[in-house]
């Protein structure tokens, strides 16, 4: 491949200048590798990909989404990388920072014209929105089962992290078997709080009957009532100036946002954790 | 205390639409299923007995019903419901065997979790974390209501 392809790919905002500096001096050898691999490659990679013009004349990389081989070696693992660097389109999904590997067909092949890439492009645009972008890091397997594998575990991280804020005393330990504890804990004494409290209303039970008209007025806060019917309850209404406790606590919650990084955050119950702790 | 008593078996509605927090939401769909059924346990059985089992039992029903947009809600009150005269076993304190195995003890542990999570068997470990944190937030809710309630009356 000569430097004029390589021109042209500049133009196309395909390779950065330094790279052009690389290719000029010795990265020439680690091109010529690649090419030399993925020449070797190309006739499997037709079978993926039937309506593809096949001559590929030093030109590097044709990757397809997950039907690829595997590719060893680490360097040229990072050409292609840079290679396929394209500039940005709005529709990839899953994007993250370090995380982005080439799914689409792209060719970087200079030496056919542009209305050959026009053509690859579009057809390509339909492919790339079927496929989850996720780049390889250096040194990591770019197979289909470790990818999924790791978009898997990041999607478990990520609901960990989550689980992290809610629970108390999650901060102070990590690692996932240790949070898990904790939350395993937590959860455990949250549902034998729960059984002891409804072992007390069992008790108190009978003398509830006299107070469960009080009681059924103070669930209903006068300052919100709602829209709908409450039921057949016997209802007394509140004097707007009395506050009740149960609507002390209620106002101490916010809003909820659904669209937030961590759904669970807005969903305070600052009084109820403060009353135990587990450490 | 003044109160003024507008009627007794009135229903209220408001002129304008009242935006409500979940938690708010909850906890009031929570007291006004839990209080009914109490007053209803109370006039039935008369002062007899009134078990414990039968009070946790309105206890999760009113969780239940009060989480319906949560898979671990329907699931509660699925097995509450077609279990209502059985008596509830007791799953929350299982004590189990910890291998010291590094890979399998995170398994061992989120299989414990599934355990748990009402319903988490049946969900693969991405949907169980998710659940659980609802549910841990909708316990904490449950328990601040039950306190005020047990609270209120002694």
């Amino acid at each position: 491949m000569d430097l004029t392809g390589l021109r042209w790919l500049q133009q196309q905002q395909m390779v950065p200048p330094e790279f052009l500096q690389m290719l000029g001096s010795d990265g020439r050898e680690e091109l010529r590798r690649v090419e030399n691999y993925l020449g070797h490659n190309l006739d499997v990679l037709q079978s993926f990909r039937p309506g593809y013009d096949t001559t590929i004349d030093g030109c590097i990389s044709r990757t397809s989404s997950f039907q690829m081989e595997p590719v060893k070696n680490n360097e040229e693992n990072r050409v292609i990388a840079l290679l396929n660097k394209r500039k940005p389109e709005g529709k990839t999904e899953k994007r993250e920072k370090k995380k982005k590997i080439k799914a689409e067909d792209e060719t970087e092949s200079s030496m056919k014209g542009k209305s050959n890439m026009s053509n690859r492009e579009t057809s390509s645009d339909i492919q790339k929105q079927d496929y989850i972008h996720v780049r390889a890091r250096r040194g990591e397997a770019t197979d289909r089962h470790s990818l999924a594998e790791r978009a898997r575990r990041e999607k478990i991280s990520k609901k960990m992290k989550c689980l992290q804020e809610i629970v108390p005393g999650c901060n102070k330990v990590t690692g996932k078997a240790g949070m898990l504890d904790e939350i395993i804990n937590y959860v455990q004494s949250l549902q034998q709080q729960v059984v002891f409290l409804s072992m007390k209303l069992s008790f108190i039970n009978p003398e509830l009957e006299f107070h469960i008209n009080e009681l059924s007025s103070m669930m209903v806060d006068s300052r919100s009532f709602p829209l709908h019917q409450q039921g057949s309850l016997d209802y007394s209404v509140i004097n707007s100036n009395q506050t009740t406790s149960l609507g002390a606590k209620m106002e101490t919650s916010s809003s909820w946002d659904v669209h937030s990084h961590c759904p669970y955050n807005n969903l305070r119950t600052d009084s109820v954790s403060s009353l135990f702790s587990l450490k | 205390m003044e109160r003024q008593i507008i009627s007794k078996k009135k229903q209220v509605f408001s002129v304008e639409p009242t935006k409500l927090s979940p938690s708010e939401v909850f906890t009031r769909k929570y007291t006004s299923h839990l209080v009914p059924a109490l007053k209803k346990l109370n006039m039935d059985k008369n002062s007899s007995q009134i078990n414990q089992v039968t009070v946790k039992h309105e206890v999760d029903m009113a969780l239940a019903l009060s989480a319906q947009e949560f898979a671990w809600g329907r699931f509660l009150l699925q097995k509450l419901s077609s279990a209502d005269s059985k008596s509830s076993s007791s799953n929350q304190t299982q004590i189990l065997e910890r291998s010291n195995d590094e890979d399998g003890e995170i398994e061992e542990k989120m299989k414990e979790l599934q355990e748990l999570l009402p319903g988490g068997k049946e969900m693969n470990v991405e949907e169980m974390l998710s659940e659980i944190g609802n549910y841990i937030k909708y316990l904490e809710l449950q328990t601040s209501a039950l306190k005020t309630i047990v609270q209120d009356t002694t």
